[in-house]
């Protein structure tokens, strides 16, 4: 579903050149929960903004539900962004000026779909993340984990391929953390793909696999075990 | 008190958009009404005098000296100055048209200080001024030679004849025809009885900006005394050559006086007209000024919520939004603020004519006045705000995940 083969990422600036990714090779299936781990500046965000189509890699390939993204136009990036590709980020994102429900409304109304089927999805999204009668409040009015949980049904809402989330629980403290990653389990439970950017080694491990970056490289990629326990078991690629 | 954090937000987010859509609104009305005043003006200066205008100049003859007599000086001019090739025709008068000054009198129907009364300019002439002023006889007839008293001095009047503009005819005479008020009799100077022999087309009095400019007529009589004023039509083309060689050949024909005033109509109709050139001119720098500083208040607002929310921007683009979906966007916001500014404005706009309109006396607004205006403002806001939309289309969505 998701395969790249040797991608490199150069950002040139007028004084250096970072290679954010350096041959980066990575293939991940349907239904996976993948999380990446790695120091600050290894390339996940770098990582994360390619495979959802934020940016263009410099060299490389990288064939998303096996479309060749690197001839696609902004505008194909865009439709193929809103159609397939759920985001959750860090510090959540969300519309300060507008409502929950017009939040969620935000990438449906992209899509063009007709008003009452993007009512009957946002509906089922608040309530699927337990928002349901909130619907008219607007963000400040809400808990960091509870923003958090809107932004996951706006990710939701449109039914995408796979999710991509930067850090979700980075400004959320652990309780609420756990609340979030468990929602997200979940949500991979009943079959949507996950591709989450964390540093917390402890929601790393309760994840099915973990791919390590190191200097824009994947320096492993473990399938954990279930049990929170377990040593990661190092499987290089 | 939570007044300081109130007013920070409010000033961050609504009262930017309040402030451009009062300014959109007063923009509006000061536009369309200044507009508006502009038509009028400019209608009013369009109006014609019925002379010939741009072929027509006139001067001044003042003599001195015992020796001088004026009578035979005019007849001796008038004379020269038909014969000069080039000139359509000459005559002597006592006023002149579009010029701001002349004289006028209460016109009456019958002998009685109680009755209604007109107030009309008058031309003292001969008959050569319907030619000279190159003017239409709709009805009756001109002066004849034998008609016109050559008046020395304060000689009293003894012409009964005269000649009106179909303005005057018609505010006396409101139901008839040009044809049907010749024979009648008008008061004049007080008790004076005259018959009208005559209807023209049109003819201006000498105040453009009275509200009876176009109430006039001719008396076939000249006061001449030490000074004399010519009015002079030449052939198309040659009116500025004419004034330069009439005013030497009346010079050299005559030692005993001197040629003053020497002016062209068009000169005199700019010098009547110019305070409200003037007016026009400040009305438009107004009207730049401000729709320059509306634009740039829109501009302003557009690049300032744009910058706020580039984060937002991103992650719209992130959640699937097309540049032109941005683009667009920005552009409904504006459509929106200014749809609410143009609506305030076009009350706005609406009350202020009729304020225009009872006070000082200005004629109604054209319907189409209001709506145009508004379309306008609505077009200038969405040009305005097109650059810093462009611009915000163009936001990257990484911005999305690499900004805090
Ligand atoms: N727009 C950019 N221009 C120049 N360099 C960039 C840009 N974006 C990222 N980089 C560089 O690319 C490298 C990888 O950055 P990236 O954001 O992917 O790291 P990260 O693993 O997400 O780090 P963190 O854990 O701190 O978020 C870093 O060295 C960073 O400085
Ligand atoms: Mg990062």
């Amino acid at each position: 579903m998701l395969q790249m083969k040797d991608v490199c990422k150069v950002f040139r600036t007028e004084l250096v050149e970072t290679h954010a990714l350096n041959e980066f090779s990575l293939t991940i299936d349907e239904g996976e929960f993948v999380t990446i781990t790695g120091p600050s500046g290894c390339g996940k965000t770098t990582f994360l903004n390619i495979a959802g189509l934020l940016e263009t890699l410099s060299t490389g390939q990288y064939l998303l539900d096996d479309i060749d993204v690197s001839t696609l136009s902004d505008y194909q990036r865009a439709k193929l962004r809103n159609q397939k590709i759920g985001f959750i980020f860090q510090s959540f994102n969300l519309m300060p000026d507008l409502n929950l429900f017009d939040n969620i409304d935000v990438p449906l109304r992209y899509r063009g779909m007709k008003a009452a089927e993007r009512k009957e999805r946002i509906d089922e999204a608040l309530e699927s993340v337990g928002l349901f009668a909130r619907k008219k409040h607007v963000p400040s009015q809400l808990s960091g984990g509870q923003q958090q949980r809107v932004a996951i049904a706006r990710a939701l809402v449109g039914n995408p391929l796979f999710l991509l989330a930067d850090e979700p629980t980075g400004n959320l403290d652990s309780n609420t953390a756990h609340g979030v990653m468990d929602l997200l389990q979940k949500i991979n439970d009943d079959g949507t793909t996950i591709i989450m950017v964390t540093h917390d080694q402890d929601l790393a491990s309760q994840s099915k696999r973990n791919v390590h970056i190191l200097d824009g490289r994947i320096s492993s990629s473990d399938l954990t075990t279930v049990n929170e326990n377990a040593e990661p078991r190092a499987v290089f690629a | 008190m939570e007044i300081g954090p109130i007013l920070r937000a409010m000033i961050r987010n609504k009262l930017g958009a309040v402030l451009i859509t009062l300014q959109i609104a007063f923009t509006m009305t000061v536009v369309i009404n200044a507009i508006f005043i502009i038509n009028e003006r400019s209608n009013l200066m369009a109006r014609p005098s019925g002379l010939d205008e741009a072929n027509t100049f006139y001067l001044s003859s003042v003599g001195y000296g015992d020796e001088f007599n004026g009578v035979v000086t005019v007849r001796d001019d008038l004379e020269r100055l038909r014969q000069t090739p080039g000139v359509v025709d000459a005559t002597v008068t006592n006023a002149i048209p579009v010029s701001g000054s002349g004289s006028n009198t209460g016109v009456r129907l019958v002998d009685d200080e109680a009755a209604a009364t007109s107030f009309a300019a008058y031309y003292r002439v001969d008959e050569h001024a319907i030619e000279t002023m190159d003017l239409d006889l709709v009805a009756g007839r001109n002066f004849a030679a034998e008609d016109v008293q050559w008046r020395a001095g304060s000689e009293a009047i003894t012409t009964r004849e005269l000649i009106i503009s179909q303005q005057l005819a018609n505010n006396l005479f409101p139901d008839r025809e040009p044809n049907g008020v010749l024979g009648e009799t008008m008061f004049i100077n007080g008790s004076e009885a005259h018959q009208i022999i005559g209807v023209v087309e049109q003819l201006q009095g000498p105040w453009p900006s009275n509200s009876s400019v176009e109430l006039s007529m001719l008396q076939p009589n000249s006061s001449v005394g030490s000074s004399a004023t010519y009015l002079i039509r030449t052939e198309p083309g040659q009116r500025d050559r004419l004034m330069a060689e009439v005013e030497e050949m009346l010079v050299a024909s005559n030692s005993n006086r001197i040629i003053r005033d020497l002016m062209s109509l068009e000169q005199t109709r700019e010098g009547s007209y110019r305070i409200d050139s003037a007016m026009s001119t400040i009305l438009w720098a107004i009207i730049i000024t401000l729709i320059f500083i509306t634009s740039m208040g829109i501009v302003g607002m557009a690049v300032f919520g744009i910058n706020r929310r580039r984060k937002q921007i991103g992650t719209r683009r992130a959640l699937g939004a097309t540049r032109l979906e941005i683009l667009r966007h920005f552009m409904v916001e504006n459509l929106m603020v200014s749809t609410i500014g143009v609506t305030l404005g076009a009350i706005l706009t609406i009350a202020f004519s009729i304020v225009l309109t009872s006070s000082f006396n200005m004629p109604t607004m054209a319907w189409y006045y209001t709506p145009l205006g508004m379309i306008a403002l609505i077009l200038i806001g969405q040009v305005a705000v097109l650059g810093p939309s462009s611009g915000a289309a163009r936001t990257e969505p990484a911005i999305a995940t690499r900004s805090i």
